[in-house]
């Protein structure tokens, strides 16, 4: 019975590394191929000539990545600003037009951006916003508030008001209550939040391209055109230098939670 | 509880960041799809004609999204809920370290990779002929709707996966092991106890997950070579093609119709359970 | 903990600021449509040139991608700044349809006149974008054309003409892929090749004038296309046409020559594969050099594009280097360059054949009725 249930177990688990990493090998063979073609079943040259066209001086991939970085960090940081007070008044306040508040949120990544981006630019235009960081930031946020809104106010409505209450029994100030009660408890779902906004601040493409450039380029400008146009191999070295920001921002996220979590219910 | 006026002034910002620097744009949208241009007035010739054009694709992306958005959620509880119950320790940290990597690879990426994975000649039909499982000539390429679902469902999972796990992870233990000293199986303390505890996480991980495959176009332009196709590509046709920002407003429009609507079912049975729509 | 990530926050802000101050004063910002190696065509080789030659200037090139949707987003681009004064793009390279349709809404300005090489192209397409008249505002980058591409160790006599590929597709069902015409400009070309083809009237379809009338007598051509796509593999996207031939799904199938040639240096296609110009002929387009009408920098693009169409770069850069075909008229080419270079552009599709059977794409509104008449008579 038990060998039985571990040997499911095994043959479940290696179905799903097979459907998880049998594309990612493919990107990561496609990533040193020089030469593949039918009716070879692996590449018949191996090489890093196209490592050294994405990293040549005049390609500027280091800036892009940086710019990239340095986005997604400031576009997770103003996303959070906002989402966490909205999260809080659509989770835990007397929200008038709560739902349609809800939906509302729900716009910016449901209503397909192809049409939008141009009045987004003009807009951006006439702000004097085109070409600055700021504007990107904004333009990167406003694709994120739909996940960091909706999971905020997921992560506030599931904390248990019978400890807050307790806690405002005792004497503590809403604001204590907020930052040693509430806060901590919806911490998880706020930094998930985070990592997806970070991700989609990562891999953003049109909205980068009508307010960012030609002053801001990032890396998914580089990555986007290569990937549509079939170009496997840049596309597939883009993608993983842009998996190391996004592996790492996600093993700090999850240290920062854990020591931190962890400190506030110890204490 | 926050009080009506505290609540407003704590969703302020957002909203305006919202009004100022989406709404107000997407209006120009939306005069453009309600716009009659033969009238020169308002009308809904834009979408009498996306509806003709396009009625078949709208239905074709309702189905395909519906579709991957149920096996999204399928898998995920399968996920979350190992994570939460299991007890081989091997496998758990095997799942752990696997199930999280598709959701770093981006949309664009994704489709490229299960283009030349899931294709005729692909790598899976490779490695699948080679072990002998199958026949070559039985080789068949998945690049059609079941392609688009497959991308869907393996770059959404994940992250349905990591809400839905977090959320099994802040659950308090003690009904579960109440349960399983009753002697309940760990299937049924799955579906019976832990997964009505994090509806509303499931839920909004599904809708989140909805409307982005609603929106994305790489997908279905690079994985989709059959008729009909998702309604995004249609826009892109409509604006690159002819120029033409009536019907594919339109067409968003209607998108985000779809999307309103389920989310909409969703916020309401909240209110009608008693609770509150979380 | 917070102190440190409180730091790093601070001196990142510092960083972006700074990088804001610190942009070079003399910057040309290229923004072009089309492929990935038209990118680097420019930071390679162009961009470089032009910097060595102009002290003090530095060119900035994006991507925008394929097609008119590239082309579409410069537009977009360019129609969203149009109440600023400076515009911060100085030379765009654009697709012929969307070239049309920015000369028309005012979006350029004319230059050609002020440049010493606007005289090199005098081709019918560096005046005329399907149907509408751009001379003056465009100089041609270079010469795109369609062919369609096949593996001579399957197809030992590959069809010579549009009838003997219907007569071929239906002995091999499946082995011919195109993508349709949502789906890239490849798939688009192939069926205008086809309705050159059968739908009759092919010379009023390319000069003009445009008869509405004209598409009540395309439905036998568009059914037959629609029995033609019974016996095709659909191809996900100009790329995937490419793809389906790297993994031999497919045999033969519509390609851009120079998407073609560029699979082939980056060893995703075997170099075996060739191209040929079925009778009677299957369009091309140039891409065009142009400059917004309120570009900051219009005297530096002038120099840029000036530089880019002189008959040395045309031949080193063009040519040589990138296998295009020209922009400039071919004589003034063909004299700077060996005949080894030359006749290499030339293998598969010869001068003669380019002359007889390269195409433009229709006029405008025919472009529109055929486009729209596939899609409610073949696909549906």
């Amino acid at each position: 019975m038990n060998i039985l249930r571990t040997s499911i177990i095994a043959v479940l688990l290696a179905l799903l590394a097979f459907a998880i990493f049998g594309p990612i090998t493919n990107l990561l063979i496609w990533s040193v191929a020089e030469t593949w073609y039918f009716p070879a079943k692996l590449p018949q040259s191996y090489g890093f000539a196209f490592w050294e066209r994405v990293f040549r001086p005049q390609g500027n991939a280091m800036e892009s990545l940086g710019n990239s970085v340095l986005i997604a960090v400031f576009t997770v940081i103003a996303s959070l600003a906002v989402a966490i007070p909205a999260g809080l008044a659509l989770g835990r306040g007397r929200l008038p037009w709560r739902s349609a508040f809800l939906l509302l949120f729900l716009l910016p990544q449901a209503f397909p951006s192809l049409a939008v981006h141009m009045n987004i630019a003009r807009i951006f235009y006439s702000l004097g916003l085109n070409g600055t960081y700021t504007g990107v930031v904004l333009v990167h946020t406003i694709q994120g508030l739909v996940f960091s809104v909706w999971i905020a106010t997921a992560a506030f409505s599931a904390v248990d008001r019978e400890l807050e209450e307790a806690a405002a029994n005792m004497g503590a100030s809403p604001f204590t209550v907020f930052r040693t009660i509430t806060l901590p408890l919806a911490l998880p779902g706020l930094m998930a939040s985070a990592i997806f906004v970070f991700l989609i601040s990562l891999d953003e493409f049109t909205g980068t391209f009508f307010v960012g450039v030609p002053d801001v380029t990032t890396m998914p400008l580089l990555l986007f055109t290569a990937s549509m146009e079939g170009n496997y191999q840049i596309a597939s070295i883009t993608a993983l230098i842009l998996l190391v920001p996004s592996v790492g921002f996600m093993l700090f996220i999850e240290r920062f939670l854990k020591a931190d979590v962890l400190a506030k219910v110890g204490s | 509880m926050l009080s009506r006026r505290a609540s407003l002034f704590l969703i302020a910002p957002a909203v305006v960041l919202l009004g100022l620097l989406f709404l107000y744009p997407l209006s120009y949208s939306l005069i453009w799809a309600f716009s009659d241009e033969d009238l020169g007035g308002w009308g809904l010739q834009n979408f009498i004609k996306a509806w003709g054009l396009y009625s078949w694709d709208v239905l074709f992306t309702l189905i395909i999204v519906t579709l991957s958005t149920l096996i999204i959620g399928a898998m995920s509880v399968a996920i979350g809920g190992y994570l939460t119950l299991g007890e081989n320790r091997v496998a758990l940290t095997v799942l752990r370290t696997l199930y999280r990597w598709p959701l770093f690879i981006p949309f664009v990426v994704s489709a490229q990779l299960m283009r030349t994975f899931l294709a005729k000649n692909g790598m899976m039909n490779n490695i699948i002929t080679s072990t002998g499982l199958m026949d070559p000539l039985a080789a068949a390429s998945f690049l059609d709707w079941r392609g688009i679902v497959i991308t869907f469902v393996w770059k959404q999972t994940p992250f349905v996966a990591l809400l839905v796990a977090g959320a099994m992870a802040a659950l308090d233990r003690s009904t579960i092991e109440a349960a399983r000293n009753l002697g309940a199986g760990r299937l049924r303390i799955l579906l019976g106890i832990v997964v009505p505890q994090v509806g509303t996480t499931l839920m909004v991980g599904l809708i989140l997950s909805y409307v982005v495959m609603m929106s994305v176009l790489s997908v279905p332009l690079m994985i989709n070579a059959q008729t009909p196709t998702m309604i995004t590509v249609d826009m892109a046709w409509r604006i690159n093609a002819y120029s033409d920002y009536g019907v594919a407003n339109a067409l968003g429009f209607i998108t985000y119709a779809m999307t309103a609507v389920i989310a909409w079912i969703y916020l309401r049975q909240g209110v009608r359970e008693g609770g509150r729509p979380q | 903990m917070a102190l440190k990530i409180t730091n790093l926050l601070a001196s990142a802000a510092i960083v972006l600021a700074g990088t804001g101050a610190a942009q070079a004063q003399n910057v040309l910002n290229v923004v072009s449509g089309g492929s990935e190696n038209m990118v680097d065509y420019v930071t390679d080789y162009l961009g470089p040139l032009f910097e060595e030659q102009n002290p003090g200037w530095t060119v900035k090139i994006v991507g925008t991608g394929a097609g008119d949707a590239g082309s579409q987003t410069i537009m977009e681009k360019l129609v969203a700044q149009s109440g600023n004064d400076a515009w911060d793009t100085d030379v765009v390279v654009v697709t012929q349809l969307k070239a049309g349709e920015m000369v028309t809404d005012g979006l350029l300005q004319a230059y050609v006149g002020d440049i010493a090489t606007g005289k090199l192209a005098t081709r019918d397409t560096a005046k005329v974008a399907l149907g509408t008249n751009v001379e003056g505002y465009v100089m041609p980058m270079f010469h795109s054309q369609t062919a369609i591409a096949y593996n001579p160790d399957v197809v030992a006599n590959p069809p010579k003409s549009f009838d003997e590929l219907k007569a071929w597709t239906a002995e091999h069902p499946g082995a011919f892929g195109y993508n349709g015409i949502k789906n890239g400009m490849s798939g688009v070309a192939f069926t205008t090749g086809w309705m050159y083809a059968y739908a009759g009237n092919t010379d009023q379809l390319m000069n003009g004038p445009y008869d509405p009338e004209l598409k009540a007598g395309w439905d036998k051509a568009l059914t037959e296309l629609k029995a033609f796509n019974e016996n095709v593999t659909f191809t996900p996207g100009n790329a995937g046409t490419l793809d389906m031939m790297n993994r031999g799904e497919i045999v033969m199938g519509p390609v851009w020559v120079d998407m073609f040639y560029t699979w082939q240096a980056d060893g995703r296609l075997n170099p075996n594969l060739k191209l040929l110009l079925p009778e009677p002929g299957m369009p091309g387009q140039p891409y065009y050099y142009a400059i917004p009408a309120k570009a900051a920098n219009a005297e530096a693009a002038r120099k840029f594009i000036e530089l880019a169409t002189s008959p040395d770069v045309q031949a080193e850069g063009i040519v040589k280097r990138f296998n295009w075909y020209p922009g400039i008229d071919a004589q003034h080419v063909e004299s700077t360059l060996d005949k080894a270079t030359w006749d290499k552009l030339f293998t598969d599709v010869t001068p003669a054949d380019l002359a007889a059977k390269g195409k433009p794409f229709p006029l405008g509104p025919f472009f529109d009725d055929i486009r729209e008449a596939y899609e409610v008579k073949v696909s549906n």
